[in-house]
């Protein structure tokens, strides 16, 4: 009995991985059969449906003119999906994605270099937005696509109904806060009301991309740049340590009602208390004018340049570049739909219609984002993004120090007994740590 | 690509063996090779990749064990080894002993009760990230939250279930608990529902009270089944994953941060995918060695 059973063994093994290898060759074959026809591009962007419909209809635009098919691929867990399609190292032909992330995808070799005089109308897109493209090996990785910067949203019929003015600095915007949790501005009599949303959990690195316009107008920076080519972590620096000690004092620590409650684990998509009518600002990127003209609705809000902190308004600018897959082989196609979208044609496009726009502040230095919607809010924006606003520094991995910064303030803010300028001390170790495993350290 | 399958050396085997033999393993085969692609493979490629700093596009980079030390070392890992500890053990021992509990209440054949099975069971059907969803309200940290509503009628509260890092792993339990205990209850009901009646019947004319009767009868005669419960608990509870990851996200502070969330962290937001080779491979032989001992404790229970 006992030999049999182990005689049968092989006879499994066999049979197993003839099968293995059959689905092993189709799996291949049918993978590259997508990719072979050269006149598709597969495109990727981070969009959910709503946006998606937007890019649908710049495709369709594209194709009708150019005969070149798009392959197009909303995908929402953006950086989930492309490191596993990068490990079977087929990319996408061309990645719409944020201007954050081009340190950690051309660090990784996931993109190819771009010439700007590729790309047909490369001059209509300024030298300062194009500079923000640069890799840490000087060559570009990245055509600019959107630009934003934040603005704050806020409830226009509250301060009517309080007697208040939108504020313009961080005292005026903690007292309007406190008044609207406190006085009950929607007049249901109920203490209901909060003062400002907060998306502070620290997953995806939302602490501190909503923390980092504070940094900025504190004077503060989470990494800088030497000037030789290599960072040193900024986080220990008085000004760093007043301006998070502020944050935690007035917003966290301090009287209820001044954030949301649960803010501490709220993400973007979980922080809906302005949509929801019982939080008075918002301090966020303008793709959400859309959203927030049905709820609360367009006549109820209004879109005002950040609250000034001790060393100024300057708020955080983000946006997409177009990025184009490593080894696609398809670079004359991937050029001609770069130079599409950011030609005045494809931007304008992306700007408009009924869905949320994808291009919230155009590249191409011949637009004006109010005129091209016809709404002066967007003039708001387009001059915060031009004369108040910084990015992340795009040349390094960003990722990690995101990550970092983003779990060293949502404990910061949540242990309201901690002592600040240690943790701080704390999250600068472990930032200098992040540039020394990208060599970036001075 | 069917010619792959080596005709001539199959023959060979299959002559020595006789039809006899290949069926079964014929009727295995589908699913042999579900797990061989899906499982196997992916598994073989995760430990494979630990020793690397994985950069498909430039090449990867054999580093030894290098992933496995960054990882042990790092003070993050090392908390939520105590958060996945604390954890896993709460919500598995919860759900058994609430699972237990429904289990004795819910036993019968009667219609109305197998109306209430089917209803107490849903949570263990409904897709985690709608129950975190529906926790989450629950949990609202005013008044206007189902949970702080009951307590503010009692005069208590608001008690902010997730935002504390106080509180935030057991309001994770709890709703660990409520998840998994219907699904221990059917386990337990399969077991209970062979429990021989007339020991029970013996039991009663010996006038035995309830406890002595669930000590002495019930219990062994279900051993079974909770060691089956048991084992299935303590590897989930170890890999658990989405109910964090759907309630908190391992937030505030960090405090409910367990091995899986922080391995998907490393991967997937720091791009570090040999980190999180090794995160996964550590938690895969910790893992197996818990299973290796409660059997090996089961086994030796059985001999006893």
């Amino acid at each position: 009995m006992r030999d049999r059973r182990r005689s049968r063994r092989p006879a499994a093994l066999l049979a197993a991985a003839a099968l293995a290898f059959g689905t092993a060759a189709c799996g291949s074959g049918s993978g590259s059969a997508r990719n072979d026809d050269p006149n598709t591009l597969e495109v990727w962007t981070r969009s959910n449906p709503d946006p998606a419909a937007t890019y649908e209809r710049v495709f369709a635009a594209f194709t009708k003119k150019t005969g070149i098919k798009i392959d197009y691929q909303p995908v929402i867990n953006f950086d989930q999906q492309l490191q596993s399609r990068a490990s079977t190292k087929d990319l996408p032909d061309v990645m719409i994605n944020d201007t954050a992330l081009m340190g950690s995808y051309q660090g990784q070799g996931l993109l190819k270099p771009i010439d700007p005089a590729s790309i047909a109308g490369h001059d209509q897109i300024t030298g300062k937005t194009w500079s923000s493209t640069v890799g840490i090996d000087g060559k570009h990785y990245g055509i600019p696509y959107s630009r934003q910067a934040q603005t704050l949203m806020i409830r226009k019929d509250w301060l009517q109904k309080l007697g208040l003015k939108a504020p313009t600095t961080w005292q005026e915007m903690l007292s309007v806060a406190k008044a609207f949790a406190t006085e009950d501005p929607d007049g249901d009599g109920k203490a209901d009301t909060y003062g400002m949303v907060v998306p502070g959990s620290a997953q995806n690195g939302y602490a501190a991309w909503w923390g980092a316009s504070f940094l900025w107008q504190g004077g503060a920076q989470i990494i800088e740049p030497d000037g030789k080519g290599t960072y040193r972590a900024a986080m220990d620096s008085a000004a760093a340590v007043h301006t998070v000690t502020w944050m935690k004092d007035n917003l966290f620590c301090g009287d209820n009602g001044v954030t949301q409650p649960g803010a501490l684990t709220a993400v973007t998509s979980t922080a809906t208390n302005f949509q929801d009518g019982n939080a008075g600002m918002y301090m966020t990127g303008p793709y959400n004018i859309a959203t927030f003209d049905t709820t609360p609705g367009k006549d109820k809000y209004e879109v005002v340049p950040a609250p000034a902190g001790p060393a100024g308004a300057d708020v955080l600018a983000d946006g997409e570049n177009i990025y184009f897959g490593a080894r696609t082989g398809k670079t004359k196609q991937e050029q001609a739909l770069a130079a599409f979208l950011i030609s005045p044609e494809g931007q304008k496009l992306a700007m408009t219609g009924k869905n949320q726009p994808v291009v919230r502040i155009p590249v191409n230095s011949t637009l004006d984002a109010a005129k091209v919607r016809d709404d002066a809010r967007w003039s708001v924006v387009q001059k915060a993004y031009e004369d108040a606003s910084q990015q992340f520094p795009n040349a390094p991995d960003f990722a990690p120090i995101k990550q970092d910064t983003a779990d060293a303030l949502n404990a910061i803010f949540t242990y309201c007994g901690g002592d600040v300028r240690s943790q701080l001390g704390e999250l600068n170790e472990t930032l200098a740590g992040d540039l020394k495993d990208q060599d970036l350290l001075t | 690509m069917t010619a792959t399958v080596p005709a001539p050396a199959a023959r060979r085997v299959f002559g020595v063996l006789g039809k006899k033999a290949v069926v079964p393993w014929l009727f295995l085969a589908p699913g042999l090779l579900l797990a061989l692609v899906f499982k196997f493979w992916p598994m073989a490629k995760g430990i494979w990749l630990s020793f690397f700093d994985v950069r498909p596009f430039l090449g990867d980079q054999w580093i030894g064990l290098d992933n496995y030390t960054r990882v042990l070392a790092d003070h993050r890992f090392q908390d939520a080894i105590g958060h996945t500890l604390v954890l896993g053990l709460g919500q598995s021992l919860g759900a058994i002993l609430l699972g237990f509990a429904l289990a004795l209440l819910l036993e019968g054949q009667a219609r109305s009760l197998k109306i209430l099975r089917t209803a107490v069971f849903l949570p263990a059907v409904t897709a985690t990230a709608v129950v975190g969803e529906l926790w989450r309200l629950m949990y609202y940290p005013t008044s206007d939250g189902l949970l702080n509503s009951g307590l503010h009628l009692l005069g208590l509260g608001p008690v902010q279930f997730l935002d504390n890092p106080d509180i935030a792993l057991y309001s994770t339990m709890a709703m660990g608990i409520w998840i998994w205990a219907p699904y221990n209850m059917v386990i337990l009901l399969a077991g209970l529902a062979g429990v021989d009646r007339s020991l029970y019947e013996a039991a009663a004319m010996d006038g035995v009270s309830l406890w002595q009767r669930l000590r002495y009868i019930t219990l062994p005669a279900i051993r079974p089944a909770l060691m089956i419960v048991l084992t299935l608990a303590t590897i989930r509870g170890l890999r658990v994953f989405t109910e964090v990851y759907v309630l908190t996200g391992g937030g505030p502070a960090g405090s409910t941060d367990v091995w899986m969330t922080r391995a998907y962290t490393l991967g997937f937001t720091r791009n570090d995918i040999g980190g999180a080779s090794a995160a996964s491979v550590v938690l895969l032989c910790v893992t197996l060695l818990l299973t290796v001992m409660v059997n090996y404790l089961r086994k030796r229970g059985e001999a006893r």
